[in-house]
């Protein structure tokens, strides 16, 4: 009864189940989150293009920032000034140089000028004459340091006027004019040296005036000199074309000419290079604006990187090489950024651009716009451009990059934090619920079986009320009280209708009393009317009335009245024995037929209700039985109890009455054929009386269906030593 | 001169039958309806017999009440039961305070008059005994152990007396006639001299019959189940 099967799953599974709708909590949060981010990241966007924009307003319509470089790079190739950090000391010393060791150019060791790396070869593997060049730019002024190679230098003697018999460097250069302009850098020994304009052989200074703006300074090395000089640069004009030339002269006696290397490719049809410079002001403009974890370009209209300030790469101390559950997780939901190098910022050592990527090709186009991109290192890094314009047109852009670190660290810390309070949270509502459930499930079980175990077997109230939860105050409680007060009132009603044969009896028997010595006086003083036939049926009524109640009465009372029995041992073997041989006496048109396993069959009982169950068998079965067939009494003993069996040949039992057969008031016959009185209290008293001794009784139809047997079964008891003999 | 009866019955029905009945044999009837007029009543003068019902208009108890206060009065007072209520409780607490008799509704009225006439004779029986200071052993009866005085209703086994009520005397005195020999259930409801009895009812006064023997001898066995039949008196 209590158990559930196939209805659908228990009132604790249930509860666990919608508990796990509370799993939507951390997925919602974390949908949240995700939308943060890119909420984040927007706004980063937008601060970066806000950036870009303010940067842009700055440089907008400076066009002369821009100028400085011709629209087309093609067909030149570039030296570079790089900006200097810091001032530079014109002593031919390479320190102040520090910061730009790794931008060395080699001249005059192949065709092409190649960049000297850290592990490249020293300037004593180079060529007689070739030289290392390193150009750089502060305050307005060119500088330059060269590492010539040469075996053997030859200063110049001042003594001769012809300026190319002695080492010398050539510097070429177009004028704002377009005049060319030639300046030689004269050495007259380790020190100072002196600039002069010269003639179109480069023989002879054009007038004996040196050029004090071109300040320069030598020095002895092992491979041969370190020459440091500078320029301004307002002598190069705004075309900042610059061509540089070593020439090496290594006999002190003939004093010729044995070779020249220069910047200047061998059969170049240009004489100059361009001197690519970053713009200083832009660069000013743009240094100040530089943040931590942001890198600011400025980029004119032909990709070139005209400033850059600050770097958006900054090692990120939580980054690990394998990322941790939590980011694996976290990546595992969050919308794909691209990882197209469509930018690569790196690359503008060289100064002249390739950067592409639609977002500078959109900012060239007049469109301000961002991207969110995802560098190889696994950095992420958001880029907005901003174009630059002035008289309508776009001369440049402005990109600021930065990295999303902070953003994501936050975005990881917040969904660690979810991660832990969902789990915490969620387990604790497991728990509680769990704790709930069981609870309920036991509390509403406990009601259920008391409300099971109030009404026993044959359906008779045990309890009056509910003992447990009556006193709670929920729905449960509700119940308890409702099933309790149902209870109260059917006990109630099973009290008044068990207690209705006893009042019954005790309201008919007074008024039957009356009638009944009526009727005796009547007799007495009419003696006339003795053996008078109403008379005669009168009485008759009278005593069947009586009897009637009678059984009504003891059949209620049985229960009660056997209660009060007290057991004692008895053989029932011999009691069967003795009564089945009395049997004749009752019923003297019968035949009875008594069997049993041999040996004592004791058993704890009250003699006589023994007895008693024994009559209402053998009613029953003289009642059913065909006339002339024997009735059958066994007496078992199976293990550890006592089977007493009364069959008889007669009509088997019905299939509808077979289970309440031994419920009062309960009887298969169909109509009575004598004057008797059967109320179907007979097995009805059978099974109270078994019950109370401990057994049970059962009616089953004979396997060949020829007739039914009732079997009762007692517990055996031991061998008691002082066991009653019966007579 | 007449014995006197008297009658407490609160149905005037039944009252007027019993009268009727009772006075026809010759004995002077004093019915009561209540409690209160059968006290006021024995006040005046104490009957020979008095048969009582237990329940009275609204006091259950009205009969039980009764019978302690005369008995109170007339410790030898013969006192017969007169009710519906047959429950076995009812029946120990009547014969506990000293009834003679108890006799189940519906009742024969012949039987009634057998019993008025055999308790009155009981206790002049008795009342002849001690007046007398012999023992009235002239009508006593001896078996085995067992003393039978069917004219005193006097039981005792092993000299020792036995308190058992009318229609208990009459069982074991149908049970001891010829000893050794089986009883039918009939007989012995013949002897219960009530209308209306049934096998139960022998079984239930032959338990309390066997109980009060048991209280005296422990050791008693001497009335023995026919099982099917009725009982057997076995002598050692």
């Amino acid at each position: 009864m209590t158990k559930a099967n196939g209805r659908g799953p228990r009132l604790s599974t249930k509860l666990m189940l919608l508990g796990l709708a509370l799993l939507i909590v951390p997925w919602f949060s974390f949908r949240h989150l995700v939308q943060m981010e890119s909420f984040l990241i927007q706004g980063q966007s937008q601060a970066q293009l806000l950036t870009a924009e303010g940067i842009s307003t700055l440089l907008n319509g400076r066009e002369d920032l821009f100028n400085d470089l011709p629209l087309s790079l093609d067909g030149f190739e570039a030296l570079y000034a790089h900006p200097l950090p810091g001032p530079i000391r014109i002593d031919a010393r390479e320190s102040d140089w520090a910061a730009l060791a790794d931008r060395w150019q080699v001249f005059g060791g192949g065709s092409e000028p190649r960049r000297i790396t850290s592990h490249d070869s020293s300037i004593d593997a180079l060529p007689d004459g070739a030289f290392h060049l390193l150009l750089g730019e502060r305050g307005n002024q060119l500088y330059a340091f060269l590492r010539v190679r040469d075996e053997s230098r030859v200063w110049r003697n001042p003594n001769l006027l012809r300026l190319d018999n002695a080492d010398h460097i050539r510097l070429s250069y177009l004028t704002d004019q377009g005049d060319e302009g030639r300046l030689q850098i004269t050495m007259q020994g380790p020190g100072v040296t002196t600039a002069y304009h010269m003639d179109a052989e480069w023989k002879f200074a054009e007038h004996g005036l040196p050029e004090n703006r071109v300040q320069g300074y030598v020095e002895e090395t092992d491979y041969g000199y370190n020459l440091e000089f500078r320029m301004p640069m307002s002598m190069l004009g705004s075309r900042r074309s610059f061509g540089l030339a070593v020439v090496d002269v290594d006999d002190p006696e003939t004093r010729q000419i044995r070779g020249i290397a220069q910047t200047l490719p061998q059969s170049g049809r240009e004489n100059f290079h361009l001197v690519v410079l970053r713009s200083p002001e832009v660069l000013n403009i743009v240094r100040g604006l530089g943040y931590s974890g942001a890198r600011i370009l400025v980029i004119d209209s032909q990709r070139r990187v005209r400033a850059e300030a600050g770097s958006s790469i900054e090692p990120s101390e939580s980054t690990s090489d394998t990322p941790g559950w939590l980011e694996r997780l976290f990546d595992m939901f969050r919308p794909n950024v691209r990882t197209s190098s469509d930018l690569a910022p790196e690359d503008t050592e060289q100064g002249l651009i390739t950067v592409g990527g639609q977002v500078i090709d959109a900012a060239l186009q007049g469109q301000p716009s961002a991207v969110r991109r995802r560098r190889d290192e696994g950095v992420e890094v958001i880029m907005a451009a901003h174009p630059i314009v002035s008289r309508n047109q776009v001369i440049g852009t402005v990109v600021v990059e930065q990295n999303t670190d902070d953003i994501l660290d936050l975005q990881r810390d917040a969904l660690g934090r979810i991660v832990l309070v969902s789990a915490t949270s969620l387990l604790a509502v497991f728990v509680a619920l769990l704790a709930f459930s069981v609870r309920l499930a036991w509390r509403i079980r406990r009601v259920g079986s008391e409300t099971t175990n109030a009404i026993d077997r044959h359906g008779r109230l045990k309890t009056s009320e509910l003992r447990h939860e009556i006193h709670s105050g929920d729905e449960i409680g509700d119940l308890a009280r409702s099933v309790s007060s149902m209870l109260t009132k059917l006990h109630q009603h099973t009290q008044f209708l068990e207690s209705m044969p006893r009042t019954l009896r005790h309201e008919i028997n007074n008024p039957l009393n009356a009638v009944s010595t009526s009727l005796q006086n009547l007799e007495q003083e009419m003696p006339a009317m003795e053996a008078n036939k109403y008379l005669e049926s009168a009485k008759r009524g009278v005593l069947r009335i009586g009897v009637i109640v009678q059984n009504l009465a003891d059949a209620a009372n049985l229960e009660d009245a056997l209660e009060s029995e007290e057991l004692e041992v008895v053989d029932l073997h011999e009691l069967l024995k003795s009564y089945v041989g009395n049997c004749h006496n009752a019923h003297p048109d019968c035949q009875f037929v008594f069997r049993s396993s041999p040996g004592p069959a004791p058993a704890r009982v009250a003699d006589y209700r023994i007895e008693q169950l024994l009559d209402k068998l053998i009613d029953n079965a003289v009642d059913f039985h065909w006339p002339g067939s024997p009735i059958r009494i066994h007496l078992d003993v199976v293990r550890d109890h006592i089977e007493i069996t009364v069959a008889n040949r007669g009509p088997p039992l019905q299939p509808e009455i077979e289970n309440n057969l031994f419920d009062s008031m309960v009887s298969q016959r169909v109509a009575t054929r004598d004057n008797r009185l059967h109320f179907g209290l007979g097995l009805y008293v059978v099974r109270v009386i078994a019950e109370r001794h401990g057994g049970s009784a059962r009616a089953a139809n004979l396997t060949d269906g020829s007739g039914v047997a009732i079997t009762v079964a007692l517990p055996l008891a031991s061998m008691a030593p002082r066991l009653r003999a019966t007579g | 001169m007449p014995k006197s009866i008297a009658i407490v019955e609160d149905d005037d029905d039944q009252r007027e039958n019993y009268r009727d009945a009772i006075t026809k044999k010759g004995y002077t009837v004093s019915a009561y309806g209540s409690r209160k007029e059968a006290l006021s009543g024995f006040d005046d003068a104490l009957p020979d017999l008095v048969i009582l019902d237990i329940i009275l208009g609204e006091e259950v108890d009205a009969g039980f009440e009764l019978c302690r206060d005369l008995l109170a009065r007339s410790p030898s007072l013969p006192v017969i039961f007169l009710t519906e209520r047959i429950e076995e409780i009812d029946k120990i607490s009547g014969l506990r305070l000293g009834a003679w008799d108890y006799l189940p509704k519906p009742i024969s009225l012949e039987y009634l008059a057998e019993r008025i006439s055999s308790l009155l004779r009981i206790n002049e029986a008795r009342y002849q005994n001690s007046a007398g200071g012999s023992r009235g052993s002239d009508s006593a009866r001896k078996i085995g152990h067992l003393t039978l005085d069917q004219e005193a209703l006097l039981v005792s086994w092993k000299n020792k007396q036995i308190d058992l009520s009318g229609t208990e005397f009459r069982m074991l005195a149908k049970l001891v006639r010829v000893p050794g020999h089986a009883v039918s259930y009939e007989t012995l409801m013949n002897a219960t001299m009530q209308s209306l009895v049934t096998n139960n009812t022998i079984n239930t006064h032959m338990r309390n019959i066997r109980k009060k023997f048991e209280r005296v001898d422990p050791e008693f066995a001497s009335i023995k189940s026919e099982y099917g039949y009725g009982y057997r008196w076995v002598s050692k």
